[in-house]
C-alpha cells in the first residue's frame, strides 16, 4: 500500500506529460481547459470542502485575474507574466478585502456578497467597454512568442502542479489539521484557540489568488478575454466538479473537473443540454452522495471488508 | 424626470420588498437562503405568461394559479432538497445555487432566450396630481404589491400563524419547547417564501417582460435588501426595498444608467462596513 | 485572585439567565459551581469563556479585563473549558484532537515534538491505546477524558470542568476526583468546577459558589455550604 502510494503522484506526473503527446489539435485544446478547470475546483475545495466557506465569486475572480493581466499588456504592452502576477496579487488583494468584511458576519453573507460581486464585476466589463471591449473580448498576446497547443499544455500542467502542490502542503500542514477542527466543531475548536476568522480570511485570500492566477493563464492561453470568464456558468461548472467529484477531498475535484470538462464536450455534440444535465447530476449527488464520487467510491471499497 | 424616476423607483422598490419579505421570512424562520428565489419569481412569470396568453384565461385567476403552482413547487423543493440538510447551512447554499442555475438552463430549453411577456392587466396612462401621465399598468402594480405587502403583515400581526412564525424566528429553541411544529413550520414558511417570489413576479411581469436569466438580478437585489434592513426583519424589508428602488432609479438618471444595479453592491458594502446587522437588525449573540 | 467577575447578567430574549453575578477564584484553588437545574452555570462558563458575551458586566482574569474578547484569545490567555455536552472532533483522531490545542499554543515547535507531547498527555488521561481511533467510536466518558486532555494541551492556568462524573461509579468517581487535585497539586493549574455530584465537590473543593435563579446565593467553604438553609431550600424546591 504506501510503496504504491509512494509511486502514484509521480506516475500520474509521467502520465500526464506524455497525454497530449500524438493527440489532434482539439483533444489538446480539452486537457488545457481541463487543467484550467482542475486549478479551479481545487482552489474552490480548499473554501468549501475544508473551511466550509461557500463562494460564488470563484469565477469573478479567474476573471479579476485575466482582465488584470490582459488589459495591463493589451492597453500598456506589460509583459504577460508580470501582467498573471499582478492579476494573482489584485485577486487576492480583493479576497482578503471581501474576506475580512462579511467573514465575522458569517458564511451566508460571504455567499451573498460573492454573488453580487460577480455580478457586478459583470456589470463593469460590459459597462467599460473601451477598456474591457464588452461582451466582444479583449484581445490579448500569448505567453510565448510561437502559438503551441503543445507548449501551453505544459505551461498549464506546470501551472496546475504548483498550485496543486501548495494546496497539498496547507492541507498536510498544521493549517490542515486547524481547518479541519473547524470542519467538526467550530465552537470547540475555538475554545482550544483555533483562530477561526484569520482560518477562514486566509483560506479566502489564498483561494482567491489561485483563481487569480489561473484565471491569468486561461486569458492569455485563449488570446481573448470574454465575460464568459467571470461568469456565474463558470461559477456552476467549478461548482459541480467540485461537488460531483467529492468536496472535502484532494483527489476528487481533480478528477471531477477532468471527467465533467470532457464529457461536457461530448454532451455537447447532442445541442446545448449540458448545461441542464450536469445541473440535475450535481443536484443528486449533493443531496444523496455528499461526498461525491470519491465518497461513494471509498464507501463501496469499505463494505465487502466489512 | 425626477417624479417619474421617483414613481419608478417606487414601483420597483415594492416589488423588491415583496421578494425581500420572501427571503426574510425563510432566513428568519429557517436560517436558510434560497438561491433560486429569483428563478421562482421568473417561473411565475412564465405560467402567467402561459395561462393568460397561450391559454386565454382572464389575468386575475391565471396569476392566482400561477402563484398557487409555485407555492407547491416550493413545498416539494423544501422536501426534497432543503429539509435533509437542515443544520448544515453550506448544502443548503450548494444545492439551492444549483437550483437556480438548473431552472435557468430549463426555462432556455422550453421558453427560449426570448422575453415573454403576461398581457395588461389595464390599458393608457392616468395623469398624476396634473403633472405627468404615468403608465396605468405600472401604477396597478405599485398598489397591487403595495396590497399584498399590507396583507403579509395583517397576517404577521393578527393571526396565530403570524405568532408562530414570529415567535420563532426570535428563538427557535423556545417555540419548540412550547410545542411548535418545526418541520411543517419549515415546510409551509418556505413554500410561502417562494409564493411572494412569484406574488412579485406576476405582479411585475407585464411590466418587465421575463427572460430565463432575468430573475439574478431582482433577487440578488433582494438579499442586499435583507442584510440592509437586517436578516429577518419584515419591516427592514419594506423600508430597504423602497430606499433601494428610490437609490436605483434616482441614479440611473442622474448618475449613470449602465450601473443601476452596482448602486444596490455599495450601499451592501457600506451597510457591511458601518452596520453590519443592518438597518433594524439585532446585534448578533 | 485569578479569575473575578464583576456584576455579570446575561439576557436571552425574554428569559434573565444571570443578574448582576458577583464571584471570584482565588489561585491555585479548586472552585465548585453549584445550583439547582437552570441556574445559570453554563451560561456563566460559557461568558467567562468567550463563547457567549454578557448583556452587562466584566470579567477579569490575572487581573486584566477579558470581557467580549473571542474565545480563541481567551483560551491564549490561559483558560481551558471541558463541555456539559462533549465536543471532540468527531472524524479526527484521538491524537489530532488532541494536537490542534498543541499547535494553537506553540505553533512554533516541530510537529514531532508535540505529537510526542500530544501522546503522553493522552497516556495520562488512559487513552494510550485510542490515539489513532476516530473520537467518534470513543464512549461518551471516553470522550470526556479526550476533552480534558485536549484542554490540558494548551496549557491553560485555568481550567473550567462542566460535569465531568456524569455516567461514572462510585469507585470512578473517587478516581477522578484524585485525578483533579492531583492537576492542581502537581500541575499548579486552578479549578472551577461545575458538578452535580455534590459529594465529589463537597470533598474536593476549597470553596463553593451556589447559584440559584441567575444569581449567587452564597460563596463559602464546603462545610458552610452544606449547611446553609438557604441552599437546602433552593434545592429542596427545585
Amino acid at each position: 500500500m504506501t510503496t504504491s502510494v509512494k509511486w502514484i503522484w509521480p506516475a500520474v506526473l509521467v502520465g500526464m506529460c506524455l497525454l497530449p503527446l500524438g493527440v489532434g489539435i482539439y483533444p489538446q485544446h480539452v486537457l488545457i481547459v481541463s487543467l484550467f478547470y482542475v486549478m479551479m475546483a481545487a482552489s474552490w475545495n480548499l473554501l468549501a470542502g475544508y473551511t466550509g466557506q461557500v463562494s460564488f465569486g470563484h469565477a469573478a475572480m479567474a476573471g479579476i485575474g485575466a482582465y488584470t493581466s490582459g488589459i495591463l499588456a493589451a492597453k500598456a504592452g506589460l509583459n504577460p507574466w508580470i501582467g498573471i502576477a499582478a492579476g494573482t496579487l489584485f485577486a487576492a488583494l480583493l479576497g482578503l478585502g471581501l474576506g475580512a468584511l462579511c467573514l465575522k458576519m458569517g458564511g451566508i453573507y460571504l455567499s451573498l456578497t460573492t454573488l453580487a460581486f460577480s455580478q457586478i464585476l459583470h456589470i463593469i466589463i460590459v459597462n467599460e467597454y473601451e477598456v474591457t471591449r464588452g461582451t466582444m473580448g479583449l484581445q490579448v498576446p500569448g505567453l510565448i512568442p510561437e502559438y503551441s497547443k503543445l507548449a501551453y499544455y505544459y505551461i498549464l500542467l506546470a501551472a496546475t502542479v504548483l498550485v496543486l502542490f501548495i494546496l497539498y502542503r496547507m492541507i498536510h500542514s498544521n493549517l490542515g489539521l486547524n481547518f479541519r477542527a473547524v470542519q467538526n466543531d467550530e465552537t470547540a475548536a475555538r475554545a482550544v484557540g483555533v483562530r477561526v476568522l484569520h482560518l477562514r480570511v486566509l483560506a479566502f485570500t489564498a483561494a482567491s489568488a489561485m483563481a487569480g492566477f489561473a484565471g491569468g493563464l486561461y486569458g492569455h492561453y485563449l488570446l481573448l478575454v470574454t465575460p464568459e470568464i467571470p461568469s456565474l456558468d463558470l461559477q456552476f461548472y467549478v461548482l459541480a466538479m467540485t461537488v460531483i467529484g467529492g468536496m472535502g477531498s484532494f483527489v476528487g475535484p481533480i478528477l471531477g473537473a477532468f471527467a465533467i470538462n470532457i464529457l461536457a464536450e461530448k454532451i455537447r455534440d447532442y445541442g446545448e443540454y449540458h448545461v441542464l444535465v450536469f445541473g440535475l447530476v450535481a443536484l443528486a449527488t449533493a443531496r444523496f452522495a455528499p461526498e461525491g464520487l470519491i465518497g461513494v467510491w471509498r464507501s463501496l471499497r469499505r463494505r465487502p471488508a466489512r | 424626470m425626477l417624479a417619474i424616476s421617483v414613481m419608478n423607483g417606487l414601483v420597483i422598490g415594492v416589488i423588491y420588498a415583496l421578494a425581500a419579505l420572501g427571503v426574510s421570512l425563510v432566513v428568519g424562520i429557517m436560517n436558510v437562503i434560497n438561491f433560486a428565489h429569483g428563478e421562482l419569481y421568473i417561473l411565475a412569470g412564465y405560467f402567467s405568461f402561459l395561462f393568460a396568453s397561450t391559454l386565454g384565461m382572464p389575468f386575475a385567476p391565471a396569476m392566482g394559479l400561477a402563484v398557487a403552482l409555485v407555492f407547491l413547487f416550493g413545498l416539494l423543493i423544501e422536501r426534497l432538497l432543503i429539509r435533509p440538510t437542515y443544520g448544515n447551512d453550506m448544502y443548503s447554499l450548494i444545492l439551492t445555487f444549483i437550483l437556480s442555475i438548473v431552472l435557468q438552463n430549463a426555462f432556455l430549453l422550453i421558453f427560449g432566450p426570448y422575453p415573454n411577456k403576461p398581457p395588461l392587466w389595464v390599458r393608457g396612462a392616468s395623469e398624476i396630481f396634473g403633472l405627468f401621465s404615468y403608465g396605468n399598468q405600472r401604477l396597478a402594480a405599485l398598489v397591487s404589491g403595495a396590497a399584498l405587502i399590507a396583507l403579509v403583515f395583517l397576517v404577521l400581526q393578527k393571526t396565530w400563524f403570524g405568532r408562530i412564525i414570529r415567535a420563532t424566528s426570535q428563538d427557535r429553541a423556545m417555540a419548540e419547547w412550547n410545542g411548535v411544529n418545526t418541520t411543517r413550520l419549515n415546510m409551509l414558511s418556505f413554500g410561502l417564501g417562494c409564493a411572494l417570489a412569484a406574488a412579485a413576479g406576476v405582479i411585475l411581469s407585464p411590466v418587465f417582460p421575463v427572460t430565463p436569466t432575468a430573475g439574478v438580478p431582482i433577487a440578488l437585489t433582494a438579499f442586499v435588501v435583507v442584510v440592509l434592513g437586517g436578516m429577518g426583519s419584515m419591516w427592514g424589508c419594506v423600508v430597504g426595498g423602497l430606499l433601494l428602488g428610490l437609490v436605483e432609479n434616482l441614479g440611473a438618471a442622474f448618475i449613470s444608467s449602465g450601473y443601476k444595479n452596482v448602486f444596490g453592491f455599495l450601499i451592501l458594502i457600506l451597510v457591511l462596513l458601518v452596520r453590519p446587522s443592518g438597518l433594524f437588525g439585532r446585534a448578533k449573540l | 485572585m485569578l479569575l473575578e467577575g464583576r456584576k455579570i447578567s446575561k439576557r436571552f430574549g425574554g428569559v434573565q439567565a444571570l443578574s448582576e453575578v458577583d464571584f471570584h477564584v482565588e489561585e491555585g484553588s479548586i472552585t465548585g459551581l453549584i445550583g439547582p437545574n437552570g441556574a445559570g452555570k453554563t451560561t456563566l462558563f460559557s461568558i467567562v469563556a468567550g463563547a457567549l458575551k454578557p448583556t452587562s458586566g466584566r470579567t477579569f482574569f490575572e487581573g486584566r479585563e477579558i470581557t467580549g474578547l473571542p474565545a480563541d484569545q481567551i483560551c491564549r490567555r490561559g483558560i481551558a473549558r471541558t463541555f456539559q455536552i462533549v465536543r471532540p472532533f468527531a472524524s479526527m483522531s484521538c491524537l489530532e484532537n488532541v494536537l490542534v490545542a498543541a499547535v494553537n499554543r506553540h505553533p512554533e515547535r516541530p510537529r514531532a515534538a508535540l505529537e510526542a507531547a500530544a501522546r503522553d498527555l493522552l497516556g495520562q488521561v488512559g487513552l494510550a491505546d485510542f490515539a489513532d481511533q476516530e473520537a467518534r467510536h470513543l464512549n461518551v466518558i471516553q470522550k470526556k477524558r479526550l476533552e480534558l486532555a485536549r484542554a490540558l494541551a494548551t496549557e491553560p492556568r485555568l481550567l473550567l470542568l462542566d460535569e465531568v462524573l456524569g455516567g461514572l461509579n462510585t469507585q470512578e468517581i473517587q478516581e477522578a476526583v484524585e485525578d483533579i487535585r492531583a492537576l492542581r497539586d502537581r500541575r499548579g493549574i486552578t479549578i472551577l468546577w461545575i458538578e452535580h455530584v455534590m459529594g465529589a465537590i463537597m470533598q474536593a473543593a476549597d470553596r463553593v459558589i451556589v447559584l440559584d435563579q441567575g444569581r449567587v446565593l452564597t460563596a463559602a467553604p464546603p462545610r458552610e455550604v452544606v449547611s446553609d438553609p438557604r441552599v437546602i431550600q433552593a434545592y429542596l424546591g427545585e
